[in-house]
């Protein structure tokens, strides 16, 4: 068995307080092996979103513990926390969430620097080229493609070369042709040893991971492994 | 890529509101800078009117207000109120090296208002040692003849045998001093019992400049002076302090004004960079996501502010001191300082220029401190909502 490099153990979030408390996340344990390829299925509002930002650090939990890439996300600061996401994790997102005024070399250039990379722009070029948008360089996301805008994301999102990358419906907004295209694209990385956590509604997409996790009030209710995997 | 590509590129998205929050900053800076300028230049300028006095003491008639005290530096018309006999009194003083009287007035010259100022030839040229440009110096203290200032001469084209007419009557131009960089060289000069013929004012002066012999006794010449003649006395060090605490107030109360202008375009650096906070919210949980930390969030709005403070200074610098070397001349023109037109412009020195751009972009940065506090705590949660 492979080591698990996003472990939690009994993690719960909770919003508001008294009668307006509400539990987005509750007391969920999961394990995700390095390698893995795990999708999230569940309804619109149960949690789903919360537990890939309490993964990502992005916020902390009202009860549990959190481990990724061996460190307990608790123990982190601030500081610490923006360098886990800039080093070790990738983040993609449904509306590909690239900065709109800064091109697509820059897009990634960004998450190289944030990520204590000097030479920015050579690897960027790199990146970009390895995912057939080296003549897009330039172009504004504003000019580019979903299908395109995705690639760039996800490139950016694999700049400083991170183990895991958090995806949160990131074939949400394609098309079915480039849809097929991402999910290629998702196996080759899963294949050379990336861990991928995803959130999708997409049932065709969740079949593609090993693994697929169904939420439901906050909590897991069912984890199922893919028999083709 | 670094933060400042990526400031830069922040800065430029919204060019409308840039453009004008840089304009709102620069004008207010060229008009502190313009009016701090304009305010040394006339400081400057006064100070070396007060050299060019040559005296230790004024002797002026009782009860003389600022404004008159001033017009001896500037070479204004004055009344004419010391007698005669006065000045010979203090001319007995023990301790006054001379005492030389001056009639103060003023002629129109071709629909043009020209300073006549009535003395005693040979004693003016030693105090002020004047230099003749072209033609003579009065041969006799009671001639009937006009030598005028370099900058007159110039502006009326005057040579030695035009004529010159003092109040309808015709004088001839017997020399051109020197230009010395003083009111003298916007002024005319007769002798005295011509200017007290000419203007009615017989055995009346406007006021007497008073070299001592010893400056150590200054104090006591003066109390001496005052106690022999009915008159007041100010020392040369009086007279400049009391016009530059005038200039010096109205310098700083205009500045003030400056400054609160400044510190509104400062304001709006706050509401532009708080907008701006607000509109990229769903940025700001983009940059979080991938790795930004709240301190480089911080500074980069930070930079943003200090660039609008850098660029806003130096624009109004630039502006503030044309303007000054442009309009400094018109907005001094009053009262007080018409006859400084002819001073040197005010200039802009490195000091003032060092003191702008400091000021600018303390401000600025003081400014975005709010919005870049807003931007480095917005908890990345809440910024990905917008995501």
């Amino acid at each position: 068995m492979s080591e698990a490099v996003i472990e939690l153990e009994k993690v719960s979030k909770t919003y508001g307080s008294g009668s307006a408390e509400t539990k987005a996340v509750s007391e969920v344990s999961m394990t995700v092996e390095h390698g893995g390829w795990v999708a999230i299925m569940g309804p619109s509002g149960h949690g789903k979103s919360t537990l890939l930002q309490l993964i990502g650090g992005l916020d902390r939990p009202s009860d549990g513990r959190i481990v990724v890439d061996g460190t307990e996300l608790a123990t982190l600061g601030a500081t610490e926390l923006a360098a886990l996401r800039a080093r070790r994790i990738g983040f993609v997102f449904q509306f590909f969430n690239l900065l709109p005024h800064l091109t697509a070399l820059e897009n990634i250039e960004i998450a190289l620097w944030l990520g204590g990379t000097k030479n920015t722009n050579g690897r960027a070029m790199d990146l970009l080229e390895r995912f057939g948008l080296g003549d897009k360089a330039r172009h504004l996301p504003g000019m580019l493609s979903g299908g395109q805008q995705q690639r760039v994301a996800i490139a950016r999102a694999l700049a400083n070369d991170p183990g895991i990358l958090l995806m949160d419906e990131p074939t949400g907004n394609l098309d079915s042709a480039s849809e097929g295209d991402l999910l290629t694209l998702l196996s080759d990385l899963n294949a050379a040893g990336k861990t991928l956590l995803m959130v999708t509604h997409n049932p065709v997409v969740a079949q593609c991971a090993h693994r697929v996790l169904h939420v439901k009030d906050g909590r897991i209710v069912s984890d199922a492994r893919n028999r083709e995997h | 890529m670094n933060l400042w590509t990526l400031v830069w590129r922040n800065l430029l998205r919204r060019r409308g509101r840039f453009v004008f929050t840089l304009a709102g900053i620069s004008m207010g800076m060229a008009a502190f800078v313009a009016l701090m300028t304009i305010g040394q230049g006339l400081t400057k300028e006064i100070k070396k009117q007060a050299q060019g006095l040559g005296a230790n003491l004024v002797v002026t008639p009782k009860g003389w207000c600022a404004y008159e005290q001033i017009s001896v530096l500037t070479g204004e018309q004055l009344p004419e109120a010391i007698p005669m006999p006065e000045l010979e009194k203090i001319r007995g003083v023990a301790g006054v090296k001379s005492a030389i009287p001056y009639l103060n007035e003023k002629t129109a010259f071709r629909n043009q208002p020209v300073p006549v100022i009535g003395v005693w030839p040979e004693e003016m040229r030693t105090l002020q040692k004047w230099a003749i440009e072209s033609g003579r110096y009065f041969n006799s203290p009671v001639e009937r003849a006009v030598v005028v200032g370099s900058a007159i001469a110039k502006q009326f084209k005057l040579q030695p045998g035009d004529t010159f007419t003092v109040r309808g009557e015709p004088l001839p131009v017997i020399g051109v001093l020197r230009e010395a960089g003083t009111k003298n060289d916007i002024a005319t000069f007769i002798p005295l019992p011509l200017a007290q013929q000419i203007y009615g004012v017989q055995d009346k002066v406007s006021f007497i400049a008073v070299q001592v012999t010893d400056l150590e006794r200054m104090e006591a010449v003066s109390l001496k002076i005052q106690e022999v003649a009915n008159v007041a006395v100010v020392s040369d060090k009086q007279l400049l302090a009391s016009v530059l605490s005038i200039v010096g107030t109205v310098g700083t109360a205009m500045q003030a004004v400056a400054a609160v202008g400044v510190l509104a375009a400062a304001f709006g650096i706050v509401n532009t960079l708080l907008t701006a906070v607000y509109e990229r919210r769903r940025e700001i949980g983009i940059l979080q996501a991938i790795g930004s930390t709240r301190r480089t969030l911080f500074l980069a709005f930070m930079f943003e502010s200090g660039l609008y403070g850098l660029l806003g200074g130096i624009l109004g610098t630039a502006i503030g001191g044309l303007s000054a070397y442009l309009f400094g001349p018109y907005l001094t023109d009053n009262a007080f300082t018409a006859s400084l037109r002819q001073a040197p412009m005010p200039t802009l020195d490195n000091g003032t220029v060092l003191l702008a751009l400091g000021f600018s972009v303390c401000l600025a940065l003081l400014a975005g401190l709010y919005p870049a506090y807003r931007a480095a705590r917005l908890s990345p949660v809440e910024a990905m909502r917008y995501v």
